[in-house]
């Protein structure tokens, strides 16, 4: 296992280096540049050129082919790609082109958030999906598999920002039970540990931003689990329905044991592998940030701001640091899938 | 009593009211007793940062605006520059030099005191390029729109300390607009010491911002709020609230549920419907921002067609604008007649506007020699890119195109929808063109800038100072000299005319602003009379308010003043 962690952890450089290589390409692809989103309605073509120029965007993408023709060997390599992965080997992500704020500093406010909203909506979403995929498979073709499966179709199909407005409509406005949006009070102070709100405020015992913070997660993350909370309780509904047809369960039906215990111990363990494997999937997508959920529910994560605002505004910088730091997610995601598989399967071994 | 004397003290009395008056901020009486309360305004975006000489966008402006003043500011309500931190400043006959009085004993935020070294510290980081203040990272954007440029290339020659509270600018050539300049929110005065103690990262979350202003800044949680607080020592008085939230909610229709459900207490941006709402809620009210703004139609002068006078005014016959701003304007906007909006002095109001009528507009194009309607144009001259390559090439033909806004801006507040309307209004007409999205919003810019939008295309403009100099020069102007020829600009659809230019030359230098106003009225009548553009709109914005809120004036441009703005509890 201790060999096979090590690879895995070896295999990030070249996945790693492939990232910024694509992202850096990518957006650089995409017509209209960072000055003029920046000018706006002003742009008048000397400052561009000369915000150009500052702000490096007039260097070659990747080698100076015509430095080197000149013999200066030193200005072959400066080239935008080069300057950007210098910097961050050495651990710095530049600032963001528009605000001119560092990107780790609104890295570490931001990305806690996404997280935040992103577990508590999977732990949501799991924790309804699971027993009702299972259920819907015991009790197969009934009127609650039914039932279950044509609510989790509604759930996947529904328009975020309609059931968020429509959140907000009953639980803010009428019933006045959860805020309309945010992520705390402005009157609450949390002393950060981890950036992750609920777990700081219990960390500090302080209870009153605990539940405060609980309020405002509430609507985001109920909005935010609708879909993998029916895509999870669809795959455990198929995995299951496979499983109770082996025999090994009619061998534990026979030998006597509880309906419960065939269900969770025997079908649900051996059902498990894909819907872990969707999990992985789902929890990286959350991970990437949910633009339309932040966007109604004023959520301060990294959706919005990393990957709408900051494309359309070509902030480059800032668009390369959050998708590293999605790859990045996303690749330790699928190594705890991964993992996990050993300890489900007995019979997957890593070498 | 004889008459003399009588005179002499109500001459007194006059001056001491001035006085006070002067020692006031704006029109309104200062509040008495501070009635507290935190007044929480909802907006649809954060601020970029908290510096104003180095951002362009309006929600970073609405909060520097409250934690630092420029030396003079905006009249409550209008766009006239009165006072702020200078208590007057007087040209000398030629209008190159201005002497400013600084008022005396007011201290920044951080306790240092405001005074001519402060406000020529400013000047200076802002200006040269090699000021160890003036980071690589930062572009100093408005400094150069306003100011001609950097270094030597300013027009701001000089800022010299004639005493502790007097300075005086050099001018490098007259400038009719100078007050006006000085009062925008990008040239308000920090405090050296915070710029100095906090260096690349002042105007950064961390930092915040400096200023003498009547609240002071307390916190940024990004993508959030910004917090700021009373200024006790507020040299105008302190304010009658405790402090102000801005909070960020990207959503329209969550923000305007956000006010209702009591979130918050204000907000700028709502939809059609959600206004509607407001108006009808006794717990709601609606104040608009007077409209510093308008919507345009632009010609392409690359396409033969475009050039023929009778085509354009049959453009401008064909385009119902009334009934585009009844549908998508609402009760909030007019029809533009001239591009000065009818708030900024220059506009011409004798202007006899397009009348909509489409068989007039037919009757043109047959004149012109389109009996059978236009759907396909001809570019007169090659049009390249900005690497050299030809794009357009001369004589190509290519479909009639109507290129649309990919964003909303508050000038245009459904961009796709009214540029359908007006391709059905010149389909009415007999001209069948094509509607194109030209990519996003940087796209469109940029191939506007190259004068790369072949056809009519949308765009506005939102003022910066209320000066019509500030309207007219960026878009028919820039000439350094009476008599240097104007160049058909492809940023502005290679539109050139000789005489607007001129004249627009000789009301910028000129002080004397009858004289300017008379200028600027002939420069929108020979605009008019050239079809160079067809004005769409102006929009005047809506701001609801919770009717527990009272006493906050919404500015044509320049900050809003929060200071009077009182919350029942």
């Amino acid at each position: 296992m201790g060999r096979y962690l090590l690879r895995r952890l070896i295999s990030l450089i070249p996945t790693v280096l492939g990232v910024t290589i694509v992202v850096f390409l990518l957006i650089r692809l995409i017509p209209g540049d960072p000055a003029v989103a920046m000018l706006g309605e002003h742009a008048a073509r000397e400052n561009v050129e000369r915000i150009r120029e500052q702000l490096g965007l007039n260097r070659p993408l990747f080698l100076d082919r015509e430095a080197l023709r000149e013999g200066n060997v030193k200005g072959f390599f400066d080239s935008q790609y080069i300057r950007y992965l210098g910097r961050l080997l050495r651990g710095d992500l530049g600032s963001s082109i528009h605000r001119r704020i560092p990107i780790a500093e609104e890295l570490k406010q931001r990305f806690p958030a996404t997280v935040e909203l992103a577990l508590l909506s999977m732990a949501l979403a799991i924790i309804a999906g699971l027993p009702v995929g299972v259920l819907s498979a015991a009790r197969h073709n009934s009127a609650l598999d039914h039932f279950s499966m044509v609510a989790s179709l509604i759930g996947v199909s529904m328009p975020i920002f309609w059931l968020g407005l429509m959140e907000i409509m009953l639980f803010a406005v009428f019933l006045g039970w959860f805020p309309v949006g945010g992520r705390i009070d402005h009157t609450a102070t949390v002393r950060t540990i981890t950036g992750l709100i609920l777990l700081d405020s219990l960390i500090t015992g302080n209870l009153i931003a605990f539940t405060d913070a609980l309020k405002h997660l509430v609507m985001p993350a109920l909005a935010l689990a609708t879909i993998p909370m029916a895509i999870i309780a669809r795959m455990t509904r198929a995995s299951m329905l496979d499983a109770l047809q082996a025999d090994y369960i009619r061998t534990a039906h026979a030998k006597g044991l509880r309906e419960r215990v065939v269900l969770y111990r025997h079908a649900l363990k051996n059902a498990l592998l894909p819907i872990v494997t969707i999990i992985g999937i789902q929890l990286g997508n959350l991970l990437a940030g949910a633009v339309i959920t932040e966007t109604i529910f004023s959520w301060p994560g990294i959706g919005k701001w990393g990957m709408y605002d900051a494309i359309v505004g070509r902030d480059y910088p800032v668009v390369q640091s959050v998708t590293l730091l999605i790859a990045l997610a996303i690749v330790f995601i699928n190594l705890i899938v991964d993992i996990s598989y050993a300890f489900l399967d007995p019979r997957i071994h890593y070498e | 009593m004889n008459t003399r004397r009588f005179t002499n003290i109500i001459l007194t009395l006059v001056l001491v009211a001035a006085a006070f008056a002067a020692s006031c901020r704006g029109p309104a009486a200062r509040p008495g007793a501070p009635t507290g309360g935190t007044f929480i305004f909802g907006r649809g975006g954060d601020s970029v940062q908290l510096d104003p000489a180095i951002v362009t966008d309006g929600e970073s402006f609405r909060v520097t605006g409250q934690c630092l003043e420029p030396l003079y500011q905006y009249e409550p309500g209008s766009t006239k520059p009165i006072p702020a931190l200078a208590t007057e400043c007087t040209p000398n006959a030629t209008s190159t030099e201005w002497t400013c009085k600084l008022r005396k004993g007011v201290k920044f935020h951080d306790g240092t005191d405001f005074n001519a070294d402060a406000v020529i510290f400013n000047f200076e980081r802002w200006r040269f390029t090699n000021n160890p203040y003036h980071f690589e990272s930062q572009v100093f954007e408005y400094y150069e729109y306003m100011w001609g440029g950097f270094d030597d290339a300013s027009m701001i020659t000089a800022v010299q300390k004639i005493d502790d509270y007097t300075v005086k600018f050099v001018l490098s050539a007259p400038l009719a607009p100078f007050l006006a300049n000085l009062a925008m929110d990008m040239f308000a005065i920090s405090s050296p010491a915070a710029i100095q103690k906090y260096g690349e990262n002042y105007g950064t979350p961390s930092a915040g911002c400096v200023g003498t202003g009547p609240f002071k800044f307390k916190e940024w949680v990004e993508g959030d709020h910004i917090t700021v607080v009373a200024n006790e020592d507020y040299w105008g008085g302190r304010p009658s609230i405790d402090q102000i939230i801005w909070r960020v909610i990207p959503d329209d229709s969550a923000r305007f549920l956000a006010l209702k459900a009591g979130d918050i207490h204000a907000l700028e941006q709502a939809v059609v419907e959600d206004l509607a709402a407001a108006e009808s809620d006794p717990n709601m009210y609606v104040l608009t921002r007077p409209a510093l703004n308008t919507a345009y139609l632009a010609f392409n002068f690359r396409i033969k067609e475009f050039q023929d006078i009778r085509v354009r005014k049959a453009v401008a016959h064909a385009i119902n604008r009334k009934a585009l701003v009844e549908n998508f304007y609402g009760k909030y906007g007019e029809v533009a007649t001239n591009f000065l909006p009818p708030l900024v002095w220059g506009h011409n109001k004798d202007i006899k506007d397009w009348e909509y009528n489409p068989e007039l507009a037919k009757q043109l194009l047959a004149e012109a020699g389109f009996p059978n309607g236009l759907s396909e144009v001809t570019i007169a001259e090659d049009i390249l890119d900005a690497e050299g390559n030809v794009v357009y090439k001369a004589g190509d033909k290519i479909p009639l195109t109507l290129y649309y806004m990919p964003v909303t801006r508050f000038y245009y507040p459904s961009p796709k929808e009214i540029g359908e309307a007006m391709a059905a209004d010149l389909a009415k007409a007999g001209m069948n063109a094509t509607l194109e999205l030209a990519g996003d919003w940087p796209t469109y810019l940029g191939l506007r800038r190259d004068g790369l939008l072949v056809g009519l295309y949308m765009l506005g403009w939102g003022g910066d100072n209320g000066d019509p100099d500030n309207f007219h020069n960026y878009f028919f102007g820039g000439l350094s000299s009476e008599n240097e020829v104007k160049e058909p600009d492809p940023r502005e659809g290679f539109y050139a005319n000789q005489e607007v230019a001129r004249l627009l030359y000789l009301a910028a230098v000129n002080p004397d602003q009858a004289e300017r106003e008379k200028l600027y009225k002939q420069v929108e009548q020979l605009l008019h009379d050239d079809v160079a553009r067809i004005w769409i709109a102006h929009n005047n914005t809506p701001l609801i308010f919770s009717s527990k809120v009272s006493g906050y004036v919404p500015q044509p441009v320049g900050a809003d003043y929060y200071e009077w703005v009182k919350i029942q509890q």
